[in-house]
């Protein structure tokens, strides 16, 4: 009959006390199970979430803040340009894992089509045609490639040599190719198209125009679009997206500066009040690049920024991937901190309520703690005694409860963020050039409500140690006196 | 010699005030006898068997058990493996069968017992007066004086040589008391015990071998 037997006798012999205890344990322990769930579901979205939109950032004017400003300091204002040695420098960082720059245009053609998608009825052109995005590249393997948002799927990515050089080399969408016929090796022309408006008709029309050819070395395939987008609201802006990406040229940063270059100086030519207002002002640069940061965890980000933002031009900013989690994951932060509230509550009641409840039994057991230090038991064996049986108890109570807050913390937060979903007009995804199409749908369906081992331990943890503590002081009290106050 | 109080002085302190209960009581006990303490409510005589029992500590003064101080032996263990311990209201776990109530201090002490514990407490109560079909029930079951022979079959359960008894009859009728009496006369008499034992009942100290008369704190032989 020793301690550990007289335990487990204590709680099949009260049965009806060791039952009061289970249910108190089990109430509370829902909820404490059920804020945990939450809390540790909603962890999991912002890092898979964040996961998912990447470790990129990028420096871009903010435009807010200029904003800001008023009319008279707007003209006292230069907004200068983000320099290639600044992006450089900021591409030498510790926390960039590797980084491109951009430089970007718009051309037309005549040879191929663009792609539509299953908008080619719809589509109607108003002006020129300008259906191809010419994106440059400085880093050779593709950043968008290594990033997942596309996939080189026949050919070869482009060399250093051909970058440096500026070769007259693309990599276009297999679907643009299928469209066009064309294949690796193959080569086709685009339209540098020069326009002049005329006010009379209205109409614009071509002054000059220079074929741009270019050999296909590699075709891709879109990664981020989704293929089930469905009837939702921003499956228009989806397809568009997508639409975009499709018609997407990546061809050598070098390209894309000599055809800005041939356009700026035929603008020159045909249109005398741009000249005029251009005369006198420093030679034209066409190096207007977009870096691209790819950081070697999201979790850099805000130490990147912080690094970053010292070094900055005025009025420019850093915009990381991650920065959209905040615009469309909403209803999962109310959620947070609802749980973060309640699990704080829970933890509380429970010590304070179980203490009660402890303390009430233990004071039935007051005499019995007596009898067992008066035949010489040890201390630490009745404390051993009365932990068994209180920890028994909530072992069960903390078991049932595990799968019961569980099962109740899904059912809540499915009808919290639904509602609060329905509330939500903000519902927009973040523009920039790391738009990821990722909407709050997305972030809600990664919301998953489940028993991990991570989570399982942590409640074990904080429920038994909120038990431990709630035992631990009343009977520490009781055993500290002598028998004879004890018995008499 | 198995037990000896020298010099007690335990008193409680009321302002600036000392209420002395026990005052430089020096008593000794043997083998094989049967001592009463007599004494009326509130003489100090409880007091006194808290301290030879180790279950509270004197102000002044030693309690020793052959020749060595309970302290240097540590009250716990001095508990636990030198006495066996009687209580007027029994004092019993009330959820347990009596069996288990005598199984208890084995469990405890770390004197040799027989590892049929289970046996050993049967007979034990058996020749306290507790049958088997008895023995199997909860304490809570059984009548005051049944309770309280369970009681002394727990104190006997740890095979040792000092029972001290508070008021065991207190609670029980004449015929009951003198049953229990006669329980102690034979732990002394036949098995060689001291058996102390703490009453008002001038009838039971006129039993025991050797009586003493506390009286204001002061303890003296009763003849």
């Amino acid at each position: 009959m020793n301690f550990i037997k007289r335990g487990f006798l204590g709680i099949t012999r009260k049965k009806g006390k060791s039952l009061i205890l289970l249910a108190v344990i089990f109430i509370l322990g829902s909820l404490i199970s059920g804020a945990i769930s939450i809390q540790q579901a909603t962890s999991n979205v912002e890092k898979s979430v964040k996961e998912r939109l990447g470790a990129a950032a990028t420096l871009e004017l903010d435009w807010e803040e200029y904003d800001k400003l008023s009319e008279e300091e707007m003209m006292n204002v230069e907004l200068e340009n983000i320099g290639l040695d600044l992006i450089k420098q900021v591409g030498e960082l510790s926390y960039v894992k590797y980084y491109d720059y951009s430089v970007s245009t718009w051309l037309g053609s005549e040879s191929i089509e663009a792609y539509r998608g299953d908008m080619e009825e719809d589509f109607v052109h108003h002006g020129p045609s300008m259906d191809f995005m010419i994106k440059g590249i400085n880093y050779a393997p593709v950043l968008d490639f290594e990033e997942q948002k596309g996939k080189l799927v026949d050919g070869r990515v482009f060399t250093q040599e051909e970058v440096d050089s500026g070769t007259s080399v693309a990599i276009i969408s297999k679907k643009l190719a299928e469209k066009n016929n064309l294949q690796v090796g193959d080569t086709f022309t685009l339209a540098n198209a020069v326009y002049t408006y005329d006010e009379e008709t209205g109409e614009e029309e071509i002054a000059t125009s220079r074929d741009l050819v270019l050999e296909v070395i590699g075709l891709f395939e879109s990664q981020t679009i989704k293929e089930d987008v469905g009837a939702d609201s921003d499956s228009g802006m989806i397809d568009w997206m997508d639409m975009d990406y499709q018609n997407t040229v990546y061809v050598p940063n070098e390209i894309v500066i000599s055809e800005n270059k041939f356009q700026y100086e035929e603008y020159l030519k045909t249109d005398e009040e741009y000249a005029e207002a251009m005369e006198g002002e420093e030679e034209a640069s066409f190096e207007y690049y977009t870096p691209m940061f790819v950081l070697n965890s999201p979790e850099d980000s805000e130490a990147f920024e912080e690094e970053v933002l010292p070094l900055l031009p005025e009025f420019y900013k850093v915009v990381s991937a991650t920065d959209q989690y905040d615009s469309i994951a909403g209803p999962m932060e109310s959620m947070s901190k609802l749980s973060k509230y309640v699990l704080i509550a829970a933890v509380i009641a429970t010590v304070l309520i179980t203490g009660l409840v402890v303390l009430l039994f233990l004071r039935d057991r007051k005499r019995e703690l007596g009898i067992y230090l008066s035949l010489g038991e040890s201390r630490g064996r009745v404390v051993g005694q009365i932990l068994i049986e209180v920890m028994v108890v909530a072992l069960i109570g903390i078991t049932l409860s595990l799968f019961s807050g569980n099962f109740i913390a899904s059912q809540v937060s499915d009808t919290l963020m639904k509602a609060d979903n329905n509330n939500s007009n903000e519902d927009v995804i973040y523009y920039s050039e790391l738009q990821i199409d990722l909407t709050t749908e997305d972030v809600m369906d990664t919301y998953e409500v489940s028993l991990n081992s991570n989570y399982i331990l942590v409640f074990y943890g904080i429920g038994l140690l909120t038990i431990l503590i709630s035992t631990v002081i009343p009977l520490v009290y009781i055993v500290r006196l002598n028998p004879k106050k004890i018995l008499m | 010699m198995i037990l000896e109080a020298k010099d007690l002085n335990y008193y409680y302190q009321d302002g600036e005030q000392r209420r002395y209960i026990l005052k430089d009581t020096s008593v000794s006990f043997e083998k094989g006898k049967f001592y009463t303490i007599l004494g009326q409510s509130g003489s100090g005589k409880t007091t006194l068997l808290s301290l030879l029992s180790a279950l509270d500590s004197p102000h002044s003064g030693e309690v020793l058990f052959n020749d060595e101080d309970i302290k240097k032996i540590g009250y716990e263990k001095y508990r636990r493996n030198n006495i066996g311990i009687i209580f007027q209201n029994y004092n019993l776990i009330p959820t347990f069968t009596a069996v288990e109530n005598v199984l208890i201090p084995m469990s405890i002490t770390e004197n040799e017992i027989p590892e049929d514990t289970k046996s050993v407490a049967y007979n034990l109560l058996d020749y306290i007066g507790i049958v088997k079909s008895k023995a199997d029930r909860p304490v809570n079951k059984l009548s005051g004086g049944e309770q309280q022979r369970v009681a002394i079959a727990r104190a006997l359960a740890t095979n040792v040589e000092l029972i001290l008894a508070d008021e065991p009859t207190g609670n029980l009728d004449e015929e009951m008391e003198q049953e229990i009496i006669d329980i102690f006369k034979k732990l002394a008499h036949e098995h060689g015990k001291c058996v102390i034992v703490v009453t008002h009942s001038n009838e039971i100290a006129l039993q025991s071998d050797q009586a003493f008369l506390l009286k204001k704190g002061v303890l003296a032989s009763y003849e």
